[in-house]
């Protein structure tokens, strides 16, 4: 694979010949995924590319952002992600709420209980010492970092073993699903969504203008000349992909019934590898439920989760490749070892137990009105804070 | 580890999982092609979302629970 001459706006050298790669094999495996399964699932498929692109030339991470705001309180990436928060709920309150007849979906509602409570803080510790979430993870991998191609590696096995230990940790209790929206109607539910954000809004300035005395805008105005090679090459301001990614998880929900989750299909991918090698999943009553049994015996490109992880992956790898910046060298030391795969087997753990990762569970749930996507943010953000702890510790990160 | 080497990594690992989700592919009957839009779209309509317990990936179906 050669460069071309061809310079990305951040100066990088397009990768001419990796992007060709990319191309050929999204669109290849988007014909052959519509024509052997359906044409749904090939929008899916094609929705997770989008999904990718978005991601990869904002580099819009969850854990980055947190651990930013943690560290030096600078909460650009933490203001983003309620702006995102708050335009997914805008746009899926009202179908929700029933507001448009013959538009069927199922918001992301779960239990308010110990499972969520537990499980988040081990998926937020996970985060910082894995080096992703749910969407970062995968991201990361689609550009090609080798180290997050490991935390996802253990991600599964996570998954996998918290899906066999799910009805244990469902005994602990919950006090039941709560909706906002079905217990108050969508107008008050996105009212007090938005109340709710706002407050985490002005927290999130108020503590960063208290450390820094600017506060970094997340609506950065791009010149007109370069929003097209920007557009294509990346970089991407915040809030484009903000603006992206309420869009594709809009059309996610009118595509599949239902919002953006990933990590549904880690559990799946680890539990049909682990039975097709022998493995005993009789007495995990997990994949016993209607949904997962019918995932786990079906073809995985029938899994909506799986062909949108999928588009992820590649779309993000189709991005990078734009930006010459696929495949970065990586330094991997014993310590990094260590922290990917404790991080990744935490990620899936929890991400199991608390019904999703940032994606599933904090964003779908959220923007559903479900309040265990509220438990689950604050949890995982308290494991966020004890993660970048452990990182100073073990040496990934300078003391602050 | 060299860039040169992350793209060789990446590759196999991309092509594998490749392998491994066409051996996956091969080992379940599809439903009729025509009857997918409508049995197994009604199916994800009607039993939620991916992340949560058995109605669906992220919601609890009221139908589902795990009982011991």
């Amino acid at each position: 694979m050669t460069d071309a001459s061809v310079q990305t706006p951040d100066s990088h050298h397009l990768e001419s010949g990796t992007v060709a790669l990319f191309v050929i094999a999204i669109a290849g495996l988007s014909l052959v995924i519509q024509n052997i399964t359906h044409v749904r699932q090939a929008m899916l498929f094609l929705i997770g590319v989008g999904f990718g692109i978005c991601l990869l030339h904002a580099m819009f991470g969850f854990t980055g952002g947190w651990r930013m705001f943690i560290r030096s309180r600078n909460s650009t990436g933490v203001r983003a992600q309620i702006f995102l928060l708050a335009l997914t709920s805008i746009l899926f309150f009202p179908i929700l709420g029933g507001v448009f007849e013959g538009t069927s979906a199922s918001g992301a509602v779960s239990p308010v209980g110990y499972a969520v409570l537990i499980g988040a803080f081990l998926f937020g510790i996970g985060m910082q010492l894995g080096g992703g979430c749910g969407s970062g993870t995968l991201f990361t991998m689609g550009q090609g970092q080798v180290d997050m191609l490991l935390t996802l590696l253990f991600f599964i096995v996570g998954a996998t073993i918290g899906s066999s230990h799910l009805s244990w940790w469902h005994e602990l209790g919950d006090v039941g699903t709560i909706s906002l929206i079905t217990s108050y109607g969508w107008v008050p539910a996105l009212l007090m969504t938005f109340t709710g954000l706002l407050i985490l809004y002005l927290l999130a300035v108020f503590l960063d203008k208290r450390r820094n005395q600017h506060l970094q805008p997340v609506f950065v105005p791009v010149p007109r000349e370069k929003i097209i090679p920007n557009l294509i090459f990346g970089k991407w301001p915040l809030w484009w992909a903000v603006l992206g990614l309420a869009i594709f998880n809009l059309l996610t929900m009118l595509t599949a019934g239902h919002p953006w989750s990933i990590t549904f299909a880690f559990s799946l991918w680890g539990t049909k590898f682990w039975s097709a090698i022998g493995g005993d999943i009789s007495s995990w009553s997990y994949w016993q439920l209607s949904y997962p049994d019918h995932a786990l015996n079906s073809s995985v490109l029938l899994d909506n989760t799986s062909v949108m992880d999928f588009g992820l992956i590649l779309g993000a790898g189709l991005a990078a490749a734009l930006a010459g910046r696929f495949a970065p060298a990586a330094k991997m030391t014993t310590n990094k070892w260590a922290a990917v795969i404790i991080g990744g087997l935490l990620l899936g753990y929890g991400a199991r137990l608390a019904f999703g990762c940032n994606i599933g569970a904090l964003l779908a749930g959220i923007s559903s009105g479900s309040v265990h996507g509220w438990l689950w943010l604050v949890s995982a953000f308290i494991g966020n804070i004890v993660g970048t702890r452990v990182r100073v510790v073990i040496g990934l990160d300078k003391p602050y | 580890m060299k860039h040169k080497t992350s793209k060789v990594i990446m590759g196999a690992t991309l092509s594998l999982a490749a392998i491994a989700v066409a051996i996956d592919h091969t080992q379940h009957k599809l439903p009729e092609a025509d009857t997918v839009s409508s049995e197994e779209q009604q199916d994800i309509m009607e039993s939620g979302t991916p992340c949560g317990l058995g109605a669906a990936p992220c919601s609890l179906g009221e139908d589902d629970a795990l009982d011991d």
